[in-house]
């Protein structure tokens, strides 16, 4: 009776059912488009810093002065950081999301469903921006290393004040493209049942039935949402620059390399 | 080891299995200024890299004074904070101005003050004719320069020892008198300086020694007038002909 209703009152052609649709479930949507926004900012940031941690670990180099346990913690270090990335840039997201999320419930353990994405994103984020950052180190020029070492700086200071700012204003572009993406990939933990964007599109999509409206619907808005965040990106990389060099691809590629010597 | 800052004694170096340094036996005295010249592929570089270990040894000791910096439980740091280096292509930090290039040791490394720092950073950039520059991204600047700023770097860790690779080869040839003149400049009684040079007539000039290196050995080593002058070995001779 109920649905009859809702049914009988949408209108039958395209864009009036788009309409529709919008304006009698824009506080869904609303909602939806805030948590992929929370759970894709949030995720690169804590991403990132999680990123330069295990980076740490994954840039340990032998040497012939260190002691026997020195290098068996340095070998260790290397192994589990590197299995950690070739486990989260191995697998599909959505598969992890599962694991993670049912795999913790059966141990016992209830995390709200939000952290629950928040983290998966996070740990998603950080193996895919310590290769970024991996490969960033190995190109900056020798020579930096190098001055760093003459004046006697720890390996820790430099990779604090001289590498990782270096780094870090290079892969810029690499982290923005990886915001963009994760904007589009909190669609896969619908699967888990985070109330994001795409999950709200398929609710109302169940609701009248008209599931090519819902979904062009949830396209435009994941559209707006990523062209937005990609202009944004370029015109703080603008002001932070002072030029227009940068640009965001909106996929997943090998960030070029933007050195301003 | 009394009046020697470094002492080396029987170094070799190998890369892959081939030796580039053999049986290096030298003491630098305290306060000296010491060149190396030598041909191409000599291990000049090599040499003066062993010196703060940015190459490590394959046997054989290096002594700053009586520490031997080639054992494991040595602090590099501590010890390379005391042996600056100014290299061919000037590795300043790219990220850091002018100013922050030469305060970033003595405040990170040495644990002084950022006021104290500063103004040991304004006396030497202003001795290498850089303080109107202070301020400038290092990126910005010319080669010259940036050599000058890289001395600068180095006087403010306040080190025992500096070490000069070529430190003007790569430079165009209106810069190279602007940075042999601020060498000049800044040699003193406190610093032991030494030079990896091309720069013949500099060599002359301010080395209280010279050593002609050659296919990783010792060859000749005295005063400068007995090196470019007295001395009767072929392969000295045939090299300051050739250059
Ligand atoms: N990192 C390295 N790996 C392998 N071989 C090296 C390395 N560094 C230097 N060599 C080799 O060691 C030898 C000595 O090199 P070194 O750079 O010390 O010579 P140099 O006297 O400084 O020469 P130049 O005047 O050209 O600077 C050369 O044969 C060089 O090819
Ligand atoms: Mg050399």
């Amino acid at each position: 009776m109920f649905t009859q209703m809702i049914l009988s009152s949408i209108p039958d052609d395209f864009i009036g059912g788009i309409t529709h649709i919008f304006e009698n479930n824009y506080e869904l949507y609303l909602e939806g488009i805030k948590y992929t926004l929370i759970i894709s900012l949030l995720g690169t940031s804590l991403g990132l810093l999680l990123s330069l941690l295990i980076t740490i670990f994954r840039i340990q180099e032998i040497e012939k002065r260190d002691s026997l346990f020195t290098r068996f913690l340095k070998r260790l270090s290397i192994f589990v950081s590197s299995s950690y990335v070739e486990f989260f840039r191995g697998t599909p997201m959505m598969v992890q999301a599962a694991i993670f999320y049912y795999g913790l419930a059966t141990l016992g353990f209830r995390i709200p469903i939000l952290i629950a994405g928040i983290l998966i994103v996070t740990l998603n984020t950080a193996a895919y921006l310590t290769e970024v950052l991996r490969s960033g180190i190995n190109g900056i020029d020798k020579g930096q290393i190098e001055g760093a070492k003459s004046i006697g700086l720890p390996k820790s200071k430099m990779y604090r004040y001289i590498i990782f700012p270096q780094v870090l204003k290079n892969m810029f572009p690499a982290i923005g493209n990886e915001l963009v993406v994760n904007i589009k990939d909190t669609a896969v933990l619908s699967v888990i049942g985070v109330s994001e964007l795409f999950y709200m599109g398929k609710s109302v999509a169940g609701t009248y039935y008209r599931y090519t409206e819902s979904f062009v619907l949830v396209a435009l808005i994941y559209l707006i949402l990523v062209l937005m965040t990609t202009r944004l990106l370029t015109l703080f990389v603008r002001l932070l620059n002072g030029n227009d060099k940068y640009s965001f691809p909106s996929s997943q590629s090998v960030p070029v390399e933007v050195n301003h010597g | 080891m009394d009046n020697n800052i470094i002492t080396i004694t029987d170094l070799s170096k190998s890369f892959d299995g081939t030796l580039v340094l053999k049986d290096i036996n030298l003491n630098i005295r305290k306060g000296s200024v010491t060149t190396i010249i030598g041909p191409s592929g000599s291990g000049k570089s090599t040499l003066l890299r062993c010196i703060n270990q940015l190459e490590e040894v394959s046997s054989g000791g290096v002594f700053f004074q009586d520490t031997n910096i080639t054992e494991s439980n040595v602090n590099l740091s501590k010890i390379r904070s005391k042996i600056a280096m100014v290299f061919q292509s000037f590795n300043l930090f790219n990220n850091l101005s002018v100013l922050e290039n030469c305060t970033i040791g003595p405040i990170k490394v040495l644990n002084l003050s950022k006021e104290q720092s500063n103004e040991r950073a304004q006396q030497f950039l202003e001795k290498v004719g850089m303080l109107p520059f202070i301020n400038r991204k290092v990126t910005t600047l010319s080669g010259g320069q940036k050599q000058r700023v890289a001395i600068a770097r180095a006087l403010c860790m306040d080190p025992e020892v500096i070490l000069f690779d070529e430190p003007t080869s790569s430079l165009d040839p209106e810069m190279v008198q602007e940075v042999l003149d601020v060498m000049r400049n800044v040699i003193s009684e406190d610093i032991s300086f030494i030079v990896v040079t091309h720069e013949m007539d500099f060599a002359f000039d301010v080395s209280d020694r010279v050593i002609f290196m050659d296919n990783g050995e010792i060859v000749e080593d005295g005063e400068p007038s007995y090196i470019f002058h007295n001395s009767k070995n072929q392969r000295l001779n045939k090299f300051i002909n050739r250059v």
